[in-house]
């Protein structure tokens, strides 16, 4: 089992590797927009499906790191990692001032106090014209002058697995106990010696602090960035993207995100209808399936594989 | 200015009592099934269509039409209840706050998207319940915003009578007391369960026709009025039906006020949306449970 998960991991990782030299440019762009997806969904999944707490204001972090980098590079002329790094750290510093605001709700307060603030800050972008450009969009320098995605889409491999390796390293530690701790009961975390407060403002600030990183990567690359990236519809294929790979999970979350952004481009012909189906999907997968297709998947190759061998000890023994 | 701030709070007060009929139904879905309906603008959104559509395909009158509205929620309430909501009930659910919101945004998200396919993304108006205008003095008001507001009110005052009169308004206040001893005087608290979310359903359905004719409709008119219905439905205290409908009012009004008084006009249409979301959050924060808030009526 475990010489098959590593053959499955070497496999995919050749084929991210790979990717941009069997496909065209469409699909190329296609690939750099999953990596920023993939960004966004692992680091909402550590937020509500590790640590329990339910923010649809996710999104907003993106448009935050996006715009606050895009404006610092336009302003003041810095380098765009530094300006990135800025969004990053914008990021953390506003989402631990959600956190700490939100420690009062649990739950679908906290949701709705998230939705709102995501909402608002859209509005803000929507209507400051002056600065922010409104609907019509912000320009945005772009990170590489290339005309290919290809240094982009290798960038956004290194952003993606560096952030799955941080969030990873992050969960299997003392930390991410805490965080599990938190999400499965806050009471008797915090009877157990948790600092539930501490924790629940760092959840949000350590997942608005990558999902800025993703921001700042998307801003750079799409080049006008608009007020929509941060919408509630936004957040909807997020959340089906996470729920769908397994929400519970970092990486499964990730593949989701991959796994969807391309099937969104594969089935492009098929228009809005597409959203449709993945709202179904996720409306199903809540339903019978709540640790995700990916888990779901994952259980039938282990009882197949038990079964093999349980059919091979059986083979042996009768010889 | 004096007379246009008038008509403002007038109008205000009307999307007031319009505000409060779809927080009042949220109010039922939370006080029973004990969780936050985050797709209750879509069945308000929804409703709006199935006058539309009963008006404009099967030439119902539009009064008639309302009803066929109400009606044609409460059905897909309690589908959308009996098909996604039931594990809510079951011992075997884990966490079944994060199912609750989990699964009402999955479905907000559905609906949108299929409307947007099925009733196109330009706005359709439903013809005017009563042409005209009532003219007194300086006030001007459209007779649809006169009748929507009466109607509003109407439904109010039933579903007050319905759950103060009725024995199964006693049982939903019972189940929404205590499921246990709801269950152990023998009430069969799946039906309930049902009932209570189809008339959530059936209330902001009901709303959403009412105001077709003023407003248009769209696929996503059930984004602000939702996040209005969360604010009334905070501000008045979770469970509290009274509560709700005075919030309502509170909210509609200042609400109009604030777009006639804001300073910059250029902006005071987009910022009139942040207004409700402002309120919502600010709510939140200070007075979690409401201004008249219920101890029982609270979250698992």
């Amino acid at each position: 089992m475990r010489a098959l998960s590593w053959c499955g991991g070497l496999a995919l990782a050749a084929a991210v590797l790979a990717f941009p030299f069997m496909v065209n440019a469409y699909w190329l762009s296609v690939g750099v927009l999953a990596m920023f997806y993939a960004i966004a969904t692992a680091s909402w999944a550590l937020l509500a499906g590790y640590a329990g707490q339910f923010s649809f204001g996710h999104m907003a972090f993106v448009s935050l790191g996006a715009y606050t980098s895009g404006l610092l590079v336009k302003w003041l002329g810095i380098p765009v990692p530094l300006g990135m790094a800025a969004g990053v750290v914008m990021c953390a510093v506003v989402g631990s001032g959600v956190g700490f605001v939100g420690l009062r709700m649990r739950g679908p307060y906290l949701a709705l106090f998230t939705v709102a603030f995501s909402e608002v800050l859209r509005i803000v972008f929507v209507s400051e014209v002056e600065i922010t450009g409104g609907s019509g969009g912000l320009e945005v320098a772009p990170l590489f002058h290339t005309r290919s995605d290809m240094p982009y889409y290798y960038l956004g491999v290194v952003l993606l697995a560096a952030s799955l390796a941080a969030m990873l390293a992050l969960v299997a530690s003392r930390w991410g106990l805490f965080f599990r701790a938190i999400r499965e009961n806050e009471d008797a975390a915090a009877a157990a010696g948790v600092p539930v407060m501490r924790f629940r403002v760092l959840a949000f600030a350590i997942a608005s602090a990558f999902t800025g990183l993703g921001g700042g990567y998307f801003g750079h690359y799409i080049g006008i960035l608009t007020p929509d990236i941060g919408s509630v519809d936004q957040m909807g294929l997020v959340v089906a993207m996470a729920v769908i790979g397994g929400a519970e999970s970092i990486i499964a979350a990730a593949i989701g995100a991959l796994g969807l952004e391309f099937l969104v481009e594969a089935l492009r012909s098929y228009g809005q209808w597409r959203l449709v189906l993945f709202g179904a999907l996720l409306l199903l997968t809540v339903r019978f399936a709540r640790n995700g297709l990916l888990a779901l998947a994952w259980q039938q190759v282990r009882r197949i594989g038990r079964a093999l061998r349980t059919g091979q000890a059986a083979r042996e023994a009768a010889e | 200015m004096a007379d246009y701030l008038l008509i403002q709070a007038l109008n205000g007060l009307t999307i007031g009592i319009i505000y409060a009929v779809i927080a009042a139904g949220l109010t039922v879905i939370f006080s029973i099934l004990r969780i936050v309906n985050f797709a209750h603008g879509e069945f308000y959104m929804m409703g709006g269509y199935f006058g539309y559509f009963a008006i404009s395909l099967f030439s119902i009158p539009p009064l008639l039409a309302i009803l066929v509205a109400m009606l044609a929620s409460f059905a897909l309430s309690v589908l959308v209840e009996r098909t996604l909501l039931t594990p809510l009930y079951s011992p075997a659910t884990e966490r079944k706050g994060d199912y609750g919101i989990l699964v009402t945004f999955g479905i907000s998200i559905f609906l949108r998207n299929i409307a947007l396919i099925v009733f196109g993304p330009y706005p359709l108006r439903p013809p005017s319940f009563f042409s005209g205008a009532l003219i007194a003095g300086p006030l001007i008001m459209t007779w649809d915003r006169v009748f929507a507001g009466g109607a509003g009110i109407a439904m109010l005052i039933a579903l007050v009578w319905f759950m103060n009169n009725t024995p199964w308004g006693e049982a939903l206040n019972a189940v929404s007391q205590s499921r246990e001893s709801a269950a152990i005087v023998g009430i069969d608290d799946q039906r309930f369960y049902m009932l209570a979310f189809g008339l959530g359903g059936a209330l902001a359905g009901g709303a959403g026709a009412l105001v077709g004719p003023i407003y248009s409709l769209s696929p996503s008119m059930g984004l602000i009025p939702d996040t209005q219905a969360f604010a009334i439905v905070i501000l008045g205290g979770m469970g509290s039906v009274g509560g709700s409908i005075l919030a309502g009012l509170l909210i509609g009004i200042s609400e109009s006020m604030f777009v006639a008084l804001f300073p910059d006009p250029s902006r005071s249409l987009t910022y009139a949306q942040a207004f409700s979301l402002v309120i919502l959050m600010i709510v939140l924060l200070i007075r979690p449970t409401g201004l008249f808030g219920r101890a029982h009526a609270s979250m698992e």
